[in-house]
């Protein structure tokens, strides 16, 4: 058995000194932003990871996937106790998990939560080690024109399932493009849209603008909010350990959860969030008391819980396998691995094997941790619970300000996280996704890379991308996409001309 | 401009239009040998025209006829433009004075904006996250923040 020595070599890897203890660091922090609410996973990579360019690169990314999935973990917590998500994958958590502490079932509600993230977290593991290698090996074939169809589709479906107005989604992805190709030119060594900054000469930071985005803009949303308390729902933890019948009722929607999950996370864009919203819709369907739903349903807070996990690992697919991030977490790994010197892509397997079967193989023992973590030492996170937002928002912004300096010692890089904070506040005040900007930014520098390759190869025929069959294959599927709204607007409009004729 | 999409799409639009004519003076090439500004130029021009449909869209919406102040009504904005103005202060003022009178005074002015808490606790728990967190940074990370007028 080939994966078997492969996970058994991992398992190796991850259970180094240096490497548990950068795992562990990992899930605490993950489950303490996803306890906290107003600093979500994204926020604290991104605030972490200049913190990381002096330590080993393997255990940097197995503490920054840490702090991924630690913060589903610690998520559900708020969910289920105040009914507030900490983070955006565990807003349907809130929908039966908040009730059913309200019935007094809070112990419960937070075991099976656990018990479903870590049953899941476990099986998309083992799925992650099978599919991997197979499609790297895949992605092999793939020339520049490949690659730029599928950063292409990649950005399509991300805006498509993003949620809220596909269009605004299409217009941060073309302006994310944008952002990204700032700095110089690597093919002729020219500066694009610097406005004669040194700052920019080198583009425009990630880290910047992901605290910017993700955790300035946050906090200013907070600070205007008219002061309201928070209500920590008053109940004993006894009992956390899900009975019989509970887990008769749980088992299968966490399974079908992890299932759903892993699929879903290898898409681009929110696959937690999708993935925990449609096992929901799912569970309530399968169920044979659909009416329980929303009044403390077990099931609609295990298969939920558990496809949020494996979404998580889902997520990782692509990013190791073609080097394509597929949500705002991912682009920074991939950013983190570019200035580790380990580009991701089909070749990374091979070539740096230690930090792909290790990472996969931590995220199996990181999981483990979160278990003990968060089933006995639930009420110190219930007490971080307490810590009211007057006193919390003015230290986050002071880990923003600090984690920008440290970036290269620059004030001016600051001033760039503010740029950015006070356009992702304007960004959420009028309903514009974060989430593509970043992804495209990522990507910009990658699809000029590949497209101007491509029209090289092709010697100035835009035609190279419809003529090879994975191109078309590709290009097909985003034309569907892109035209799938359009759909109803037609009969809408043939609706519309039945009616105006009969009326004539 | 009443309805907040069409304001937006406008401040798009012009902002793709100027990406666009941006990118032809960096030079946007051929096909066969595009420029720096070949990407540049396509995103701009996308960003543009899709910032004009959603403009046009939004002139179809004749319900929606919410304008600016709708987005915050019921809200704070002053605090906002307070705790901006606080940040690009400390971000001028932190080299030449130094991380650590410039964050005392940072938190020690932003603990009071939610919170009604006394003087005195407020004094010290700015004075309790200053050195904190100078401990975490500059000792543990070695994260070399600025000196200032201290000399450490």
């Amino acid at each position: 058995m080939d994966i078997l020595h492969h996970i058994f070599y991992g398992l190796g890897v991850a259970l180094q000194p240096v490497n548990l203890l950068f795992c562990f660091i990992g899930v605490l922090i993950g489950t303490l932003v996803g306890v906290l609410p107003g600093l979500g996973p994204v926020a604290a990579i991104s605030l972490l990871l200049p913190a990381t360019f002096r330590a080993p690169p393997v255990a940097s990314i197995i503490m920054l996937s840490g702090i991924y999935y630690g913060a589903m973990y610690g998520g559900s917590t708020t969910s289920i106790l105040i009914n507030i998500p900490g983070e955006a994958a565990s807003v349907v958590t809130c929908f039966d998990g908040y009730q059913m502490a309200r019935r007094g079932r809070a112990g419960p509600a937070l075991g099976i939560a656990a018990f479903a993230s870590f049953i899941a977290g476990t099986l998309a593991v083992v799925g992650l080690a099978f599919m991997a290698p197979p499609l790297a090996a895949m992605a092999l074939k793939f020339g520049p024109p490949e690659y730029f169809s599928l950063m292409v589709l990649g950005l399509t479906v991300l805006t498509f399932l993003a949620g809220g107005s596909m269009l605004k989604s299409l217009m941060m992805a073309c302006f994310g493009v944008v952002i990204g190709n700032v700095g110089l030119d690597l093919i002729t060594a020219r500066p694009r849209f610097t406005f004669g900054l040194d700052i920019l000469l080198d583009g425009v930071g990630l880290v910047p603008v992901v605290m910017g985005l993700f955790g300035i803009s946050e906090v200013l949303l907070n600070v205007e909010e008219k002061l309201s308390e928070r209500k920590i729902f008053k109940t004993e933890f006894k009992g956390l350990l899900p009975n019989l019948q509970d887990w008769k009722e749980s088992i299968w929607p966490i399974l079908r959860g992890s299932g759903l999950g892993f699929f879903l996370g290898i898409l681009p864009g929110g696959g937690a969030v999708i993935s925990s919203f449609v096992s929901y819709g799912v569970e309530k369907k399968l169920s044979k008391h659909p009416e329980e739903f929303g009044k403390g349903a077990i099931a609609g807070v295990a298969g939920p819980e558990a496809a949020n996990n494996s979404a998580t690992a889902g997520a990782f697919i692509p990013l190791l396998t073609l080097g394509l991030p597929s949500n705002a977490v991912m682009a920074i790994l991939l950013g983190a691995l570019m200035i580790y010197n380990m580009p991701p892509g089909p070749r990374l397997i091979i070539s740096h094997p230690n930090l792909f079967w290790g990472v996969i193989s931590s995220m199996y023992i990181g999981n483990l941790m979160l278990l003990v973590l968060n089933l006995p030492l639930i009420g110190v996170w219930v007490k971080i619970l307490k810590v009211p937002y007057p006193i919390l928002f003015p230290l986050i912004l002071l880990f923003c300000l600090i984690g920008a300096y440290s970036l290269n010692n620059n004030p001016a890089e600051i001033g760039l996280m503010l740029i950015f904070g006070v356009l992702g506040y304007l960004m959420k005040k009028f309903k514009y996704d974060g989430a593509p900007l970043v992804l495209a930014m990522v990507l910009g520098p990658l699809m000029d890379n590949s497209l101007r390759q491509s029209l090289l190869m092709s010697g100035g025929s835009g035609m190279i991308f419809f003529t090879r069959p994975i191109c078309l294959i590709i290009f097909g599927i985003v034309a569907i996409i892109l035209l799938l709204p359009i759909f109803p607007l037609i009969g809408h409009f043939r609706k519309k001309m039945a009616e105006s004729k009969e009326s004539q | 401009m009443r309805n907040t999409d069409r304001s937006s799409g406008l401040f798009w639009l012009v902002v793709g239009i100027g990406i666009a004519i941006g990118s032809l003076k960096y030079g946007f090439g051929t096909l066969h040998e595009p420029g720096p500004g070949f990407i540049t130029f396509f995103a701009g021009a996308m960003l543009a025209l899709l910032s004009l449909s959603l403009f046009f869209s939004s002139l179809r919406d004749q319900k929606d006829r919410s304008g600016f102040q709708s987005l915050w009504a019921g809200l704070d904005p002053g605090k906002i433009l307070y705790v901006i103005f606080l940040l690009v202060a400390y971000t001028f003022l932190l080299k030449p004075v130094g991380f650590l009178i410039s964050t005392f005074f940072l938190l020690f002015l932003l603990f009071r904006i939610k919170g009604t808490y006394r003087l005195k606790s407020v004094f010290l728990m700015s004075l309790l996250v200053t050195v904190g967190s100078y401990i975490v940074f500059e000792i543990w990370l070695k994260a070399q923040l600025p000196k200032g007028v201290l000399g450490f």
